[in-house]
């Protein structure tokens, strides 16, 4: 489902990524892990492409990136689901705007916008706050509409680029939970964190990178936490 | 009827994008409606004097004034003559001044008017040929035709038009600018909004096209107001000229209804792809998908 064959990225001659190969199967879940400036955000970002690697190929469900046309990558970007760390949410929209404004903007019909949207807010336990803004709830619940907006057109891939950044540790771990439960319906999930507890309780794949190289990719792994790393 | 759908959305985020951009609207608004105005004047104008000036050209008559003491019988023959000419009518000095007394209540003084002769000529193209061989004659005081009129009509035209593009342009330039940063703030504004539906997958098409909607809404509500003051204008003028100007007057008048519509629909169209435009440069300028 995601394919990285030798990808340098580099930004003004400083290395971001060196020679990154990397394979996620379709169904997988798996966690980036690393320290801060290890290069898990600009991995993410090759993935919806943000940014195209300096060189190497970036493949999306056999897709290859580096031949997309820029007036092609939305149509990239609705086969994959994107969670941020901050949110991204719109603070004067409701919930259910919040959520619905992508697919109103894809043409989806009002019912099926109605029945997509309640559906998704089921799925992250949000169905008594569709009215609700933004303003009016807590961060894991604002992240929750993030990962509810992300599924709700219904994504093969979902990236969560530090998901749990701006949370407690009781927030982040349901938060990553809801994300394996996601997954176990067959979405594919990379979560790019430095947030050691939820790796570790989850015992997924782990893929740690340091200094933009991938040092250690492990099944049901752990990490160590930025000491390990350096 | 997914794309109806993707099209009413369009059209809410474009009014929503009006709604938020508030006074600034306006501002777009009449400073477009100016420039619109001034063009409109200025074609209108152009496009009547091109009217008068090819109704005139085409008359195919010279007058040639006689000096005082030839027989007008004698030099109409002579003319006659000429190639091209196809009759000669003489208008004696007497009847011409009985006509104008009569007409113009002129006081009783001595016969100012000389013998006229009304040339007809064959092609618009020997006019000129046949005004100059008439001027040569010893009797022939002097000549007028209307080509004559018509080519410095022509030339007054020719500036005024060029006059009213420069300003025109200048004036685009200005309103360019003022929908550029218009559209700028509202990018601004929907900065985080355009983030996250370009990230969501929404196309380029769907996030840019409220903003380029938006300015020519800009436009057409521009071109309607401009219509609107030279509907007015030209409501007022034109029984003005009619009393006023006699025998230009219904020329005039007439060649005005030909082209209102047309001009009509040249601002509009104008004034919608300015208006457009300056959003789609913007958009592209600051909008980084």
């Amino acid at each position: 489902m995601i394919r990285l064959q030798n990808v340098h990225k580099n930004y003004g001659g400083r290395p971001a990524l060196i020679n990154v190969n990397l394979h996620v199967a379709p169904g997988d879940f798996a966690f980036l892990v690393g320290p801060s400036g290890a290069g898990k955000s600009t991995l993410m970002r090759l993935l919806y492409r943000e940014e195209i690697p300096t060189s190497g190929t970036v493949f999306i469900g056999g897709l290859n990136l580096n031949r997309l046309p820029a007036n092609q990558v939305h149509l990239l970007r609705r086969r994959l689901g994107i969670v941020f760390q901050d949110y991204k949410l719109l603070p004067r929209q409701t919930v259910f705007a919040n959520i619905a404004y992508v697919l109103q903007a894809l043409g989806v019909h009002e019912r099926d916008i109605k029945r997509r949207v309640s559906s998704a807010l089921c799925v992250v336990n949000l169905e008594d706050k569709e009215e609700a803004y933004p303003d009016e709830l807590s961060g894991g619940e604002q992240q929750r509409v993030g990962i509810a907006r992300a599924i709700v057109n219904g994504p093969p891939v979902l990236l969560a680029d530090e998901p749990t950044g701006n949370l407690d540790p009781a927030t982040s771990l349901e938060i990553v939970q809801l994300l394996s439960r996601i997954n176990e319906r067959g979405t594919t999930v990379l979560i790019s964190t430095h947030d050691q507890i939820i790796v570790n309780a989850l015992r997924k794949r782990v893929i740690s990178l340091r200094h933009g190289e991938i040092i250690s990719d492990v099944e049901s792994g752990v990490y160590e936490g930025e000491a390990a790393s350096v | 009827m997914r794309q109806s759908r993707i099209i009413k959305a369009v059209i809410i985020e474009t009014w929503l994008g009006l709604k938020q951009s508030g006074w600034s609207n306006w501002l777009v608004i009449s400073i477009l409606a100016i420039a619109l105005t001034i063009f409109g004047g200025i074609l209108q104008l152009t496009i009547s004097l091109q009217n008068l000036v090819s109704s005139w050209g085409s008359q195919l008559e010279v007058s040639a004034y006689l000096k005082d003491g030839y027989e007008p019988r004698t030099v109409a023959i002579e003319i006659r003559q000429m190639p091209a000419v196809q009759s000669v009518e003489i208008v004696p000095k007497e009847s011409a001044w009985q006509e104008m007394q009569k007409s113009l209540h002129v006081a009783a003084i001595e016969n100012p008017l000389p013998n006229t002769l009304h040339i007809k000529v064959l092609a618009s193209n020997k006019v000129e040929d046949i005004a100059s061989r008439v001027k040569l004659l010893s009797s022939v005081e002097n000549v007028r035709f209307p080509l004559q009129a018509a080519r410095r009509l022509n030339q007054v035209r020719q500036f005024l038009q060029i006059a009213g593009l420069v300003l025109t342009a200048a004036l685009t330039m200005a309103t360019l600018t003022v929908i550029g940063n218009t559209i700028h703030l509202v990018i601004e504004a929907r900065q985080r909004e355009i983030e996250i539906l370009s990230l969501m997958g929404v196309s380029p098409f769907y996030i840019k096209s409220p903003l380029i909607l938006q300015g020519a809404a800009y436009g057409a509500v521009s071109s309607l107001l401009a219509i609107a003051f030279l509907w007015s204008v030209h409501i007022y003028l034109d029984p003005y000229i009619s009393e006023q100007l006699l025998g230009i007057a219904p020329l005039i008048a007439s060649s005005l209804k030909v082209s209102l519509f047309n001009t009509f629909a040249v601002l509009m169209l104008l004034g919608m792809a300015v208006g457009a435009s300056g959003s789609w440069w913007t958009s592209g300028k600051y909008i980084k998908l």
